[in-house]
């Protein structure tokens, strides 16, 4: 079925920027809110807005029911169980959380191997790096080639290292690889499987129990909802024994002086008061999205993802990075032969209204593996970055792909 | 536009890149936000700014600004060229600033309207003015 988008709801693209209609084509980084989920957070806020799980009264009961409503609706999105769903801040606070408790419950120990991939951004690295030089883990790496793609023999090679547990992210917010998780699970076997699902959770619906997922991490704001919320699935039986990562009110059973007993899950992890607002507000995003359809959206980008690298490789001075196959959804990365990605991005934005993104996208590491695959004669150590989502169209492609031959023409 | 025609042959200039061997001090500079990372080789004369080159990579605002501040700087003393970065930065921070002491600095007023941008242009201005402070 075609994926029926009202504009009406996305009043920003109708805003002019620089004199021109708006082209958003900076997705992964965050996407444009529906006016309907805005509407109705004030409604929450105006009309049923409390602290939750405290008080006796009415507003308070609305919020609870609100909130607890929301997070039914992330459960049964994913498959899973209200228990195992967890609110967090974001992607990064589940992945911090994640290795925090594994450590403090004995999970992860010294000696043990976390093994993550290459394509890795920043939020599923320096948690890991950083810990391991306390706690004495040892990290190793799927390797990516020199498209900076992760290879089903680069993720079998993996298996040497033995590792404990698995941490990798579902879609690259560099190369636009959809990872094969299935793949993943099958060649780790008994690792426990951690999925960054930054990039792919707004694209694809995922059943966390068909995959055998561990645990999964996702954003709100890359997929309409507010900023400041993010959601982790955790498998339940790994959950309850696991220590909490964050203290305090809220999550607690019993407190002495001396001892505390922790509440069940998911409360034991939503230490203080929550981003309220911002779990419910994801719930009505979750609304919009089902509504449109999650096969739609998924076969939209999939069509306009394939349309962007087919134009996009008609520029003889663009140079494409990325598996530029059917694995590869809503981002691509490409620099301009001569010209640096800041000075692209700053004239497609001025001169064309298209906003993309330019610079190392939080994965330095990534960004320097492209350079041993690049024909470019100096690669600039970052890319630009487009992304399209469900209410990007072909027109918006064309406005960037004539922006950059304008600009080619300008820069020389 | 802040690509002007004066920026953008500035951004082209080959004449101050390169290392300098013996080098009183180099200096690492680099925005993390983005990538760009340049080294400043610099030669001294007592007091004064003798010679300056630097390697590295960036935005044509950041190429641009390095070799305009190293034609700028050269012959000047540490505290003459402390005192133009001051202005230098004051200029594309909105804020008061001596337009008497920045010559071809000028061309980069603009770069004050985008502020995602500042950082480019600041970029040599940082690493030197660390370079001559250490």
């Amino acid at each position: 079925m075609p994926l029926r988008v009202s504009f009406d709801d996305f009043p920003t693209l109708g805003k002019k920027v620089n004199g021109k209609r708006l082209v958003y084509l900076d997705n992964a980084a965050t996407t444009l809110k529906p006016k309907p989920v805005l509407e109705k957070m004030v409604d929450f806020y105006i009309g049923s807005y409390s602290n939750v799980h405290r008080a006796v009264h009415t507003l308070a009961s609305r919020a609870t029911v609100a909130y607890e409503e929301a997070r039914m609706k992330v459960a049964k999105f994913l498959n899973a169980d209200p228990s195992e769903v967890i609110f967090t801040s974001g992607a990064t606070m589940g992945i911090n959380l994640v290795v925090n408790s594994l450590l403090r419950s004995g999970i992860l120990r010294e000696g043990d191997v976390v093994l993550l991939s290459q394509a890795e951004h920043h939020a599923n690295l320096v948690p890991w790096i950083r810990l391991s030089k306390f706690h004495g883990f040892g990290i190793a790496y799927i390797e990516v080639n020199e498209k900076g793609v992760l290879t089903e023999e680069a993720i079998l090679r993996g298996k040497e290292y033995k590792p404990k547990i698995v941490s990798v992210t579902g879609h690259s917010n560099v190369t636009g690889q959809v990872i094969p998780l299935e793949f993943v699970r099958e060649v780790f076997e008994d690792a426990i499987l951690v999925v960054d699902g930054a990039q792919l959770v707004p694209h694809k619906r995922l059943d966390v129990k068909d995959l055998g997922l561990d645990f999964l991490v996702f954003s709100g704001h890359k997929m309409l909802g507010p900023t400041g919320v993010g959601v982790l699935y955790g498998r339940k039986d790994l959950l309850e024994v696991m220590e909490p990562f964050l203290y305090g009110g809220e999550m607690i059973d019993k407190v002495s002086f001396e001892e505390v007993t922790f509440n069940e899950i998911p409360y034991k992890f939503e230490a203080g008061t929550q981003n309220i607002a911002g779990v419910v507000g994801l719930g009505y995003a979750l609304d919009y999205l089902e509504a449109l359809g999650f096969d739609s959206l998924e076969e939209h980008v999939r069509d306009l993802t394939e349309y962007l690298i087919e134009e996009l490789s008609k520029l003889e001075f663009v140079e494409l990075y990325g598996p530029l196959d059917h694995s590869h959804v809503s981002i691509v990365s490409f620099n301009v032969e001569g010209i640096h990605p800041h000075d692209v991005a700053h004239v497609l934005d001025q001169e064309f209204g298209v906003a993309v993104r330019s610079g190392h996208h939080c994965a330095q590491p990534l960004v320097r593996a492209l350079a041993r695959g690049t024909k470019l004669s100096n690669f600039p150590n970052s890319t630009v970055r487009a992304s399209v989502y469900l209410y990007n169209t072909k027109e918006d492609v064309d406005v960037m792909v004539e922006g950059l031959k304008k600009l080619k023409g300008w820069f020389g | 536009m802040i690509y002007s025609d004066a920026i953008m042959d500035y951004a082209k200039l080959r004449k101050y890149r390169g290392k300098i061997e013996n080098a009183h001090r180099i200096e690492e500079g680099k925005n993390v936000s983005c990538g760009d990372e340049i080294t400043l080789y610099l030669v001294f004369d007592g007091d004064r700014v003798a010679e300056v080159k630097f390697e590295g990579q960036g935005c044509a605002i950041s190429q641009a600004s390095t070799n305009v501040m190293i034609e700028v700087v050269t012959g000047k003393t540490k505290e003459e060229v402390i005192e133009i970065a001051k202005n230098a930065e004051n200029m594309v921070l909105g804020r008061e600033f001596e337009a008497g002491l920045l010559g071809p600095v000028l061309l980069f007023q603009e770069v004050g309207k985008y502020p995602m941008r500042v950082k480019c242009f600041l970029l040599p201005w940082k690493t030197l003015q660390i370079a001559l402070e250490r």
